[in-house]
């Protein structure tokens, strides 16, 4: 069986093309492996009130929830906080009053569902402890907790 | 006596080593053996030497040295992306091949990761040592709602 050589300029060129899929292959497996088992959770804290009246602008998206599950006349966005959770990471997110905590952890995530461990925090004390199941693009309101005559509500988000 | 015999003795090693030899027998004799194997082996390599062409292979070196023209970096950056030898066949055929085998590993991992909207959030357990706490699903809007039922707060003033 004879051998046949390629051309000079065949191998040149797939020396140079082979780099192609290779830096490709590399950046594909690089992405994955940063973004793989990241959460991106938003948390929002939003005071609502029967004190004066509209929505923050930037409470459109949840707007169509929030005023048909509550009757407040007042919706004002607190804090905007987005983390970008990895299994078992604890963040610890400060509350509108001092000695008020947020402890978010994300415990479990599969093909399309995050769990997240919340618990809030007053004066060192556990007063909510919750486990959710968060879809993707869902929102979660946690709600309750007093802040004067106002209450706030914590929406809750993730996406990945 | 290795030293001396390639003439690389300094000039105090020389009287010393040609002091001795006058003495010694043995080492005259190993010197001697020595150049005649010098000798021996000397006349073959010249001819050697005399058969190869030098010059010719060195100018074959030189006129590569020449071709190999150094690219501005442009036209390098430019040979990076010609895409005419893609259409040969002998290019194309592995390049597809390596490309679906890339598209089906990189798919996997795309569709995995595709958000699913049809699902509703679920709240696992729920606990408030302290306060009354109450789940509410709504269907329309798909929310869920967890309320905490905390009391009025102490010492704070009502913004």
């Amino acid at each position: 069986m004879a051998l046949r050589r390629a051309g000079k300029g065949d191998d040149a060129f797939m020396k140079r093309i082979a780099f192609l899929p290779a830096l490709f292959f590399v950046l594909v497996l690089f992405s994955t492996a940063t973004a793989f088992g990241q959460v991106q959770t938003r948390i929002r804290a939003i005071e609502a009130s029967n004190v004066g009246f509209g929505i923050d602008p930037s409470l459109r998206d949840v707007h169509r929830e929030l005023g048909s599950l509550f009757s407040f006349t007042s919706y004002r966005l607190l804090r905007d906080e987005t983390l970008n959770l990895l299994p078992n990471q604890t963040v610890l997110i400060q509350g509108h009053h001092p000695g008020r905590f947020m402890e978010v952890t994300l415990v479990g995530l599969r093909r399309n569902v995050a769990t997240l461990r919340i618990r809030v925090i007053r004066e060192g004390v556990v007063i909510l402890n919750t486990e959710i199941r968060l879809f993707p693009g869902r929102t979660v309101l946690i709600g309750g907790p007093r802040r004067g005559e106002a209450v706030v509500i914590f929406a809750v988000s993730a996406h990945f | 006596m290795g030293k001396y015999f390639d003439q690389e003795a300094n000039e105090k090693e020389k009287l010393l080593i040609e002091g001795h030899l006058q003495d010694c027998s043995p080492c005259r004799d190993a010197l001697r053996s020595m150049g005649e194997l010098k000798a021996l082996l000397k006349v073959p390599v010249e001819e050697a030497l005399q058969k190869e062409d030098f010059p010719w292979v060195w100018q074959k070196i030189e006129k590569e040295i020449r071709l190999q023209k150094r690219l501005k970096w442009w036209q390098s950056l430019h040979s990076w992306f010609d895409v005419s030898t893609l259409f040969r066949r002998r290019v194309w055929i592995p390049a597809a091949a390596t490309f679906i085998v890339l598209l089906l590993i990189t798919a996997q991992i795309i569709f995995k990761r595709t958000p699913s909207y049809a699902g509703a959030s679920v709240v696992e357990y729920l606990d408030s040592p302290t306060y009354n706490v109450m789940v509410y699903q709504s269907e329309e809007p798909n929310v869920t709602v967890i309320w905490l039922f905390e009391g009025p707060e102490k010492g704070t003033t009502p913004s």
